[in-house]
């Protein structure tokens, strides 16, 4: 009698449990934010925002033959923190950038918080910093110990929510991570209680996120995501609301991590990764495509750029053009340079060295490093990296720079 | 998602370091603890674990435990929980040998060996949903009701988003399960060959 409950009991859950399947929403193709062959010769926008008083400019030193637009570079906000790192950026309704970053004694220290400022592109001047998130404040959220903080990536959500992403550890290293998240409905001001992401079966540990996230068509989220513990590989998570409702895994092994997403189309996408390979492998950028809109990765060949174990940042603007920012060294993180690759073009040329000091301080390279890429609208792009773990560079590129660099690459082209 | 999601988890957790370390006190005394001394030292335990302290400490006990272990499996914990009933039988090895031939793969290839991903079943593989079902009746014919118990409610639990988790791999398998039972799978294999060598020690031909 007590087995035929049972039995009934399991019919029972059997039936919920598929409902529940049932329920789940089918896997969406990539939302694409620009279509290139609808875009592609036009013309950009010149126009050009005053520099503030504030921001230094800088020529372009590699390409300019005249009057190239100005680079605008400045600093996020001192907190008077020793150690820096981590920069991300998500641009506001208004038309201002939203930046974030960790900052603290040192990387890993448990008095290392979240920071956030707001760039006025109109003025050209960053707000004061605030404090998103600490340590206590992870913990009573998540009700569970918390010992360090790291890497803040920010995200727009389909209701036009702010969503910010963050890496925690409770145990160990940062091979210990966890993911969380927060949702401010007032463009980050103010900011919800911290939510769980479950991404990984071994005690949820070891998940981290570094890049920023891409959209799908119904609306969710996919979150370039990344392991380094037992592997070190890639996996796209597919988000909705504080929940990871699937995942797929965009490379495998302990070679690449870090992950940077290119959606080309609805069902097209390239990965570029930071490589983690051992000391007798090739140091270059691994890559993984995806033909059925993230469902499947398949390993492809390196992109022939050294890397030397160093996060890449990644950027489409509207026309099409394809941007990243690297160290195309293979060892340190000395020097750092943008690269361009413009549409239906399988080359990538470097179009603007950013850092590139090899002096050594107390023995050792300075470190330009984890860069980040967004775009305001489509046209231009801000960039922030990492400046020696002591500041964080800002980097404005007006969309008349990269009009100007494109056509200085076709010139270079045409006289070979 | 639930509002009560993170007290509901403490809760849980406060409730198994109680039952765990009654687990370890029966273990540690050569005599049994009566039923309601356990179900008191459980409400004692469990009250400990689950209320901030203060002091020092920021958090309750029982989130400094669950900050290192995630949320067990609700398999784990009802077996767990099930442990200090009385007439609680030993869980059988019918179902311990899968549990750690299931784990045994399962790890591995969803810590990053290789391309295919396990884990990812458990967001909604309707194949999936299926062979747990089957395990579970599996473990009605055995005939091991309990387990029936304990897997549809792992599933409703899942179906409710009782946890943090969307994934069924999360309610049904955790890696203290998976360690338990690897260790009591290894050891019946360890018994039943010392068993053997010593029956045919005692029974050799003359």
């Amino acid at each position: 009698m007590s087995r035929l409950l049972a039995f009934c009991f399991l019919l029972l859950a059997s039936v919920l449990a598929y409902l529940h399947i049932d329920s789940r929403p089918v896997w969406a193709p990539f939302l694409v934010a620009h279509s290139v062959e609808g875009i592609a010769g036009s013309e950009l926008s010149r126009d050009l925002t005053e520099a503030g008083k504030s921001v230094k400019e800088l020529k372009n030193i590699g390409l300019v033959k005249t009057a190239q637009p100005s680079l605008r570079m400045d600093w996020l906000p001192d907190t008077s923190a020793p150690s820096v790192h981590a920069a991300s950026l998500i641009p506001l309704k208004n038309g201002a950038v939203r930046a974030f970053w960790f900052a603290g004694s040192r990387e890993g220290a448990p008095d290392v918080v979240i920071n956030t400022a707001v760039f006025d592109s109109q003025t050209s001047r960053w707000s004061s910093p605030t404090v998103v998130m600490d340590r206590v404040r992870a913990e009573k959220g998540l009700s569970r110990y918390i010992a360090k903080l790291g890497n803040p990536v920010p995200a727009r959500m389909a209701d036009g929510r702010l969503q910010l992403f963050f890496v925690t550890v409770s145990i160990g290293g940062w091979a210990g991570s966890s993911i969380s998240s927060v949702i401010s409905d007032d463009e980050g001001l103010t900011w919800g209680q911290p939510q769980r992401l479950i991404s990984s079966p071994l005690t949820n540990m070891s998940t981290l996120v570094k890049s920023p996230a891409l959209s799908f068509a119904d609306g969710r989220l996919g979150l370039p995501a990344y392991h380094e513990w037992i592997g070190r590989f890639g996996e796209l998570l597919r988000i909705e609301e504080s929940q990871v409702i699937d995942k797929r895994r965009m490379s495998a092994g302990r070679g690449a991590i870090q992950p940077v997403v290119f959606v080309d189309s609805a069902q097209n996408a390239g990965a570029f990764f930071r490589q983690t390979r051992s000391s007798s492998q090739v140091k270059q950028i691994p890559v993984s495509e995806t033909k059925d809109s993230g469902q499947s990765w398949v390993t492809a060949k390196d992109l022939e750029i050294p890397n030397p174990n160093a996060a890449l940042a990644a950027l489409t603007l509207a026309n099409g053009m394809k941007l990243m920012v690297l160290n195309n060294i293979e060892a340190g993180r000395y020097r750092l340079v943008m690269v361009m690759q413009e549409p239906h073009s399988q080359q990538w040329q470097v179009i603007q060295v950013l850092e590139d000091d090899a002096s050594l301080v107390n023995g050792l390279h300075r470190e330009f490093s984890y860069p980040f890429l967004i775009s305001s609208n489509g046209e231009d792009a801000h960039l922030t990296y990492t400046w020696d773990r002591k500041k964080i560079r800002h980097v404005y590129f007006p969309a008349a720079w990269f009009q100007y660099a494109a056509s200085s690459l076709k010139d270079k082209e045409s006289q070979r | 998602m639930n509002p009560y999601l993170q007290t509901i988890a403490l809760l849980e957790m406060s409730l198994t370091c109680a039952v765990v370390l009654i687990v370890l006190l029966q273990k540690l005394s050569s005599i049994e603890i009566p039923i309601f001394a356990r179900l008191a030292l459980v409400l004692l335990l469990g009250n400990l674990f689950f209320w901030p302290l203060g002091m020092s400490l920021e958090l309750p006990l029982s989130a400094y435990v669950r900050g290192v272990t995630g949320d067990l499996s609700i398999v784990s914990m009802l077996l767990l929980w099930g442990s200090i009933l009385p007439f609680a039988k030993k869980t059988p090895l019918g179902f311990k040998v899968p549990v750690a031939l299931v784990a045994v793969l399962f790890y591995p290839l969803a810590l990053g060996f290789g391309m295919f991903d396990p884990y990812a079943w458990g967001y909604g593989s309707i194949g999936f949903l299926i062979s747990v079902i089957l395990f579970a009746t599996f473990c009605g014919l055995a005939p091991w009701t309990k387990g029936v118990w304990i897997f549809s409610i792992a599933m409703i639990a899942w179906a409710a988003h009782w946890h943090e988790s969307a994934n069924l791999w999360d309610y049904l398998l955790d890696p203290f399960l998976a360690i338990w039972a690897l260790f009591a799978t290894l050891s019946a294999i360890y018994i039943k060959r010392r068993d053997k060598a010593q029956s045919s020690y005692l029974f050799r031909a003359g």
